[in-house]
């Protein structure tokens, strides 16, 4: 057999080794592809009328992105005021109160499950339950579905971050009287703050780059609202309406959106690596 | 073989109960530790000194399971009022579940159960009508690792007022000082009270865990190996505390550091596979103990 | 009980009752939101299969297979019972045909799709991991190889979708696939490869396919790119909790670097592919990204380079124009469809990354 001979195996690895190397290279470079790309394209479209414009009804002169934003904005702010704590209390109940009962296995499982699901079947979900009803799209149903998603991840983020807080803590609080309300609150989740922020930016930053979960529920609209009872605007949905639109000046304001969405989500996912090591620091006591 | 008889064991009756003295091990040559190696049902030793002393725990045939393991085997003790006791023994002498017990912290073990009494000034700890929670406010813990929370050194010595309930800044303040005076730790961490509990040396930290374990004015405090994680001068240091605060506080201390014992205590409770063997003042446990086996444990013969 | 003796406080003291009212409140919520999981796939699986009934009444499980999806009704030539034409005074009779449904043509463009992006992602993730696992560390590099990598998973999908579609699809279109139709082209065997079916009035007939770079092949190498940091991240997880041991044995043997590597390989087999199966659950369900490069075109064809279909590209380009209940209901059937493939993907990866490899860390 060929591979017998030892400088068949030998080559046989360098061959394997030189390929697995070139497979990372290839990653990156396709990463520094799509990135460079994008950066630049939105950067040639890019001009301080994307914040601060409307749109006009020029369709080659489309104005500004200014709806679009705060659209988006007000959608996470929605999302997160239900997200955030629903997520966070399962995440206690999963660390705090794994004992409980024998649901706490599955809603664990369950939890894992959800954040796979696609977002476009949360965005029907909400069609369903909130659309439907109030008979037109509107933006409870987007915040609703953005919520959604948020849930699973800010649970199983927020367990994971409060079981590495140590058990020291826990007996040492319990052996002073605490009740075991007042050690979670005074002494375990003070100590995962940091981390637990980190898994809510995380899931803000998943959220924020979603489109699919608001094509039927917030629909999309053309002016500024703050009202979520009507179609609202928001910066994913508008980026795509123009790009797959026929109008030049439209796709130019998609490419300079672009540039604006992923530099957020850079800046949150930097965050997230400081804030993270930070409080795993500070947690070891240095 | 014969189990050794126990001898009609004279009991004098007390206010906390009824105590046992007298010589257990039977006929000569029968070593008990032996007997408790076999399974065999022994009675401490206790000294009589034991009995003259004004009582805050009692402790009547205290049995504990781990699920199957019976860790803790017909427990009888009396803890001294205002004075510091020592339990002593070899790993897996069931001391440092013994202490558990006293403040329920074993009620946070799976499967564990318990028989028996434990007494805090005359009431049973194990009673239904129990708040476990007031108990351990009035039985303080520290443990063998230090263990300040990730907070302020003033708030981790405010944090058992807060907890009932108290948020006036001058009696946390005022109340925090006294604490860190009491731990001898005040001069040096006064300037510093916002800085993090984390930054203290660790000899440091575990002053500062028993003046938070003694803001409360407990009755009792529990502690388990205090130094087993300090170098020698920070051991030092929280030897002369015990001493310093024995007489306010009642303590009960478990080292594996026999050296220890001998310095910081009043009364010694020898204990062997969740057995009592041997209890009574400090000096004599050392010098003239009782029992062969304890001779032998304290000379480091075994163990 | 001693006279004068400081006594452990009874239950029923205010503070002990104020404590065990917080206690109270906040293991109800805690335990109110662990329901609230619960309900929630319990609402989705609940929501979708009500409003697929309909669907599902008509076509039953066939649905999965039909392959003709017409939202719209259709005029044909009726036929005899012989198989001709019918004609009555001279002109071609017609028969109206309903709108029908079926979800195979969109089954079918997902697997192919996923299978396409699995085939290019799959070797890249694992010869990634095992570098970063195995060779990276020595040259520090491995944390921010990680980083790079998964900074590809932050990057939105309609952000890929419109690199897709104004760099990728006429990069295929003016280069790549000419130069494949050049190559292959005229090797028999591979002629499927070009041509498409085309319903003509008088039935399907095939018909050169026009190479427009929006197709399966687009949407297949987009969805690589977009799994493949999924795939990475977990197999180099998997991999990292590979015993030293092992590795060691087999270096210890005489093995070498990459006979090393394959037992690493064999002995995570079952969390790697658990990996796989994480990226390929993701692949199903991408939305935006391969509604943008796909074509959507809903019919089966074999070829790479013919427009298709997903089953999330399905709804997200027809959902909102969807009018008529049983239209809407089959596209709800579809979402169904979608649904349960990737819980079931997501089941089963989750058995087997969890199980085989880090089950001491779940059931801590």
């Amino acid at each position: 057999m060929l591979l017998a001979h030892p400088r068949v195996r030998t080559l046989l690895s360098s061959a394997m080794f030189a390929l697995c190397a070139g497979f990372s290279v290839v990653i990156v470079a396709v990463l520094g592809l799509v990135t460079w790309f994008l950066v630049s394209r939105g950067w040639a479209a890019m001009s301080l009328d994307l914040f601060t414009k409307l749109p006009t009804e020029d369709l080659n002169n489309p104005g500004g992105l200014k709806h679009a934003i705060l659209g988006t904005g007000q959608l996470l702010l929605m999302a997160g005021l239900v997200g955030v704590p629903m997520g966070m209390l399962a995440g206690v109940y999963l660390s705090e109160y794994s004992n409980d009962s024998r649901i706490v296995g599955p809603v664990r499982f369950t939890a894992d499950v959800l954040t796979g699901v696609p977002s476009i079947v949360v965005g029907i979900l909400g069609y369903e339950l909130l659309v439907r009803p109030l008979g037109n799209f509107n933006g409870w149903a987007g915040a609703f579905a953005l919520a959604f998603i948020m849930i699973p991840i800010v649970a199983r983020t927020t367990e994971e971050m409060l079981r590495l807080v140590p058990d020291s803590y826990r007996a040492g609080s319990l052996a002073l009287g605490a009740t075991k309300s007042q050690t979670i609150t005074r002494v375990v989740l003070p100590a995962a703050t940091g981390s637990v922020v980190t898994g809510v930016m995380l899931a803000m930053a998943r959220v924020a780059g979603e489109t699919a979960p608001l094509l039927f529920t917030a629909l999309g609209s053309r002016f500024v609202t703050f009202n979520p009872s009507e179609p609202f605007p928001s910066l994913t949905v508008q980026i795509y309406q123009y790009a797959t639109g026929p109008y030049q000046g439209q796709k130019e304001l998609a490419w300079a959106g672009i540039l604006v969405l992923i530099s957020l989500l850079f800046v949150l996912n930097l965050a997230i690596r400081a804030v993270t090591s930070r409080s795993i620091r500070s947690r070891v006591g240095t | 073989m014969k189990t050794p008889a126990a001898t009609p064991v004279p009991t004098t009756a007390s206010a906390a109960g009824p105590i046992r003295v007298g010589v257990a091990a039977g006929a000569p040559g029968v070593n008990m530790l032996d007997a408790i190696r076999r399974g065999e049902k022994v009675t401490g030793y206790t000294h009589k000194e034991v009995a003259g002393e004004k009582h805050v725990l009692s402790i009547h045939d205290f049995n504990l399971y781990y699920g199957k393991n019976h860790a803790l085997h017909d427990i009888n003790m009396h803890i001294a009022h205002g004075k510091v006791s020592a339990m002593i023994g070899p790993s897996g002498c069931g001391k440092s579940t013994l202490l558990r017990s006293i403040n329920r912290m074993n009620d946070l073990v799976d499967g564990v159960r318990v028989a028996g009494e434990i007494r805090l000034n005359g009431s049973n700890i194990f009673d239904r009508s129990t708040d476990v929670i007031s108990l351990r406010r009035r039985v303080g813990m520290v443990f063998q690792k230090p263990n300040p929370f990730p907070m302020s050194i003033f708030e981790n010595v405010a944090y058992p007022l807060r907890i009932v309930g108290e948020g006036r800044r001058s009696r946390l303040e005022e109340a925090a000082e006294k604490a860190l005076r009491s731990a001898a730790l005040w001069d040096e961490v006064k300037d510093r009270l916002k800085g993090s509990a984390l930054g203290l040396s660790g000899g440091q930290q575990q002053r500062l865990c028993i003046a938070r374990s003694i803001v409360g004015e407990p009755e009792m405090l529990l502690m388990d190996e205090p130094c087993s994680a300090l170098d020698p001068i920070a051991t030092l240091k929280i030897e002369e505390l015990i001493t310093q605060i024995a007489g306010r506080y009642t303590v009960v201390i478990v080292t594996h550091n026999m050296q220890q014992a001998s310095r910081v205590s009043d009364y010694t409770a020898f204990m062997y596979l969740g057995r009592l063997v041997e209890y009574g003042p400090t000096a004599k446990i050392f010098q003239a103990p009782a029992l062969t086996e304890t001779e032998q444990y304290v000379t480091g013969r075994f163990g | 009980m001693n006279p004068g003796q400081a006594s452990i406080s009874p239950p029923h003291s205010n503070s002990a009752r104020r404590r065990s009212l917080g206690d109270a409140a906040l293991l109800w919520a805690a335990r109110g939101s662990g329901v609230l999981i619960l309900l929630m796939l319990a609402a989705l699986l609940f929501v979708l299969v009500r409003a697929s009934v309909p669907a599902m009444q008509t076509f039953g499980v066939g649905f999965l297979v039909t392959t003709e999806w017409r939202p719209n009704e259709r005029e044909v030539p009726a036929r005899g019972p012989d198989g001709r034409v019918i004609i009555e005074d001279g002109e071609t009779v017609m028969r109206t045909l309903p709108a029908e449904f079926g979800a195979g043509p969109v089954i079918w463009g997902t697997m192919m799709t996923s299978l396409i992006a699995l085939v290019v992602a799959v070797p890249l993730a694992l010869g990634a991991a095992l570098f970063i696992v195995r060779v990276a560390p020595k040259l520090r590099i491995a944390a921010p190889l990680s980083f790079l990598i998964e900074f590809l998973a932050s990057i939105p999908s309609i952000a890929y979708g419109m690199w897709g579609l104004f760099v990728l699809a006429p990069f295929l279109q003016s280069v790549v696939e000419p130069a494949i139709a050049r190559a292959l082209g005229d090797v028999p065997g591979f002629g499927w490869m070009f041509t498409q079916t085309v319903v003509l009035a008088d039935g399907p007939t095939r018909r050169p396919l026009p190479l427009t770079g929006r197709d399966a092949l687009c949407g297949g190498l987009i969805l690589a790119i977009m799994i493949l940091p999924i795939i990475t991240a977990i197999s180099r997880d998997v991999l990292k909790n590979v015993p030293k041991g092992q590795i060691e044995g087999t270096l210890a043997l005489g093995a070498t670097w990459w006979q090393s590597c394959w037992g690493m390989l064999k002995y995570s087999r079952s969390g790697l592919f658990g990996a796989v199966m994480l990226g390929l659950a993701r692949a199903a369900g991408e939305t935006m990204a391969v509604a943008m490069v796909i074509g959507n075109n809903n019919q089966i064809e074999f070829s790479p380079f013919a427009p298709a279909q997903t089953m999330a590209s399905l709804l997200a380009n027809e959902f909102r124009e969807a009018s008529g209940g049983l239209y809407q209901s089959s596209l709800l059937y579809v979402a169904l469809i979608l649904l349960v493939m990737s819980l079931a993907f997501n089941v089963v990866a989750r058995w087997l990354v969890v199980g085989k490899g880090a089950r001491t860390a779940a059931a801590h």
